[in-house]
């Protein structure tokens, strides 16, 4: 089943020369993605294998309409296949966790918690490649899209913390537990708030909220590789 | 005194407000991040309520969670002082909807930090080790027994499910039964009781959890709020959009 995800890498690599081939990694790793659900029997968003597959494939699927919206503008282009193929790259070199899960995951408030995280995360990637392109070519409509696909992505990302809250009083007993990634969660949440407001001001707008934009992805990164391999807490791989 | 008050509602009437204490709250979170992990003194920090636990441990590794509560203070009457003046001064634009639900995420926000007071003013834990029989007193003169511990293990060794089944015996002489399962605690008394750990070998044992945390549904109420209020924004901006 490898030989599909190494497939999907491969494409988003070519992508880089022939545009369709992204379209056709992004089937590829779907079919990776639903083949392993199938065969483990459960949503495979487990380690860092099976998430670094599925936010590459987000990162590829978002990338489709903000595509269309700039008529297909190849930097664009080149900035999503160089991120879907490196994290594609880094899921074919990361353990799989093909172990059953333990009771306590099996439920649909962790699903979509984690579903909806990497989603976010995925629209986080997607903006930073357009705050890129802004600080290249100083074209506006980069800055507004990116903060479409922050706007989008914060809310999902709201949405995975009110889930994420819930399932951890009815697994643990508190809404909230003073651990590295809860940290680093709510620093993400509020650095993404503080975008959200410095959009408001007619200062920020332009290079600072870029700027802001694309360190946001930073800080996306730490959270979830960061603190999920280097810390111990209830999210370590 | 006139002027110092038109300073202060100035001063939470700012958006400028809003983004320095975000920006001050993030590095403070950040300074958090690097000393929470590196320190022994916060692995007993959910032994007590935050305010207490705080007052007991060295301000050299409690700086930034201070500084933090005092950006959150902040924060909150920045937060209400704004969407009050959204609401009245852009009352009569057509776009309703559009201008409550920034009020409805800010009111959830709100709610979550009251839940964060709550829980840091009250929260209360402890841990028990239970057989089959064991007994425990209880908040309200109640009774909590473990009446049976059932645990699945399959042909590899992997626990594939477990349920405890537990009687709350009042002092009027009514029982109560109940079952606690992965991710469904027995909520009694205002207590969240839990099974952190099983052990089905060479006796069935478990490691019960009881946790009282005051601000758990106000913080469901706040997320509830904030959901609502995003959702609505965003539909709303993306048919704006089109």
């Amino acid at each position: 089943m490898l030989i599909l995800l190494a497939s999907s890498c491969a494409l988003y690599f070519f992508s880089l020369f022939k545009r369709p081939l992204l379209y056709a990694g992004l089937i590829i790793q779907t079919a990776y993605i639903v083949s392993r659900g199938l065969e483990l029997g459960r949503l495979p968003l487990v380690g860092p294998h099976d998430t670094l597959v599925f936010l590459s494939a987000s990162v590829a699927a978002f990338s489709i309409p903000f595509g269309f919206a700039l008529k297909g503008h190849s930097r664009f282009h080149y900035g999503i296949a160089v991120t879907s193929s490196v994290f594609t790259a880094f899921a074919l070199v990361s353990k799989q966790h093909n172990s059953l899960l333990p009771p306590v995951l099996r439920t649909l408030w962790f699903e979509a918690h984690v579903v909806l995280a990497f989603l976010s995360y995925a629209l986080f990637g997607v903006a930073a490649v357009l705050g890129y392109l802004y600080l290249r070519e100083k074209d506006s409509s980069f800055e507004g899209m990116q903060y479409k696909s922050i706007f989008i992505g914060y809310c999902l990302f709201s949405l995975s913390m009110i889930f994420g809250g819930i399932w951890a009083y009815l697994a643990w007993g508190s809404y909230w537990l003073w651990t590295p990634k809860e940290l680093w969660t709510s620093i993400l949440w509020i650095f993404y708030s503080l975008y959200l407001h410095a959009r408001l001001r007619q200062w920020w707008m332009g290079r600072p909220l870029v700027i802001l934009g694309i360190a946001g992805f930073g800080v996306v990164l730490f959270t979830y590789l960061g603190v999920s391999l280097l810390m111990k807490s209830s999210h370590s791989f | 005194m006139k002027a110092l008050l038109k300073h202060l509602v100035e001063f939470f009437l700012s958006l400028r407000t809003a983004i320095w204490s975000l920006s001050i709250l993030t590095i403070m979170l950040l300074a958090g991040a690097y000393i929470m992990p590196a320190r022994q003194e916060f692995q007993s920090i959910h032994s007590a309520p935050l305010f207490i636990w705080l007052q007991e441990q060295p301000l050299s590794i409690t700086w930034w969670l201070w500084l933090s509560i005092g950006i959150l203070a902040v924060l909150t009457a920045n937060t209400l002082v704004c969407s009050i003046e959204s609401i009245i001064k852009k009352r009569k634009v057509t776009q309703w909807l559009l201008l409550i639900s920034p009020q409805i995420i800010h009111i959830g926000f709100l709610f979550i930090l009251l839940a964060h007071l709550l829980s840091a003013t009250g929260s209360a834990q402890g841990m028990a080790v239970a057989r089959e029989g064991s007994s425990f007193e209880i908040p309200g003169n109640t009774t909590f027994v473990i009446k049976a511990i059932d645990i699945q293990i399959d042909p590899k060794g992997y626990m594939t499910d477990w349920a405890v089944a537990v009687e709350y015996m009042m002092n009027n002489g009514k029982v109560l039964k109940d079952t606690i399962k992965p991710n469904s605690p027995s909520l009694q008394a205002g207590l969240n009781i839990n099974v952190k750990d099983l052990q089905a070998f060479p006796e069935k044992a478990i490691l019960l959890q009881f946790s009282k945390d005051p601000g758990a549904y106000w913080a469901l109420v706040g997320g509830i709020c904030f959901m609502i209020g995003v959702i609505i924004l965003a539909v709303l901006k993306i048919k704006i959009e089109r």
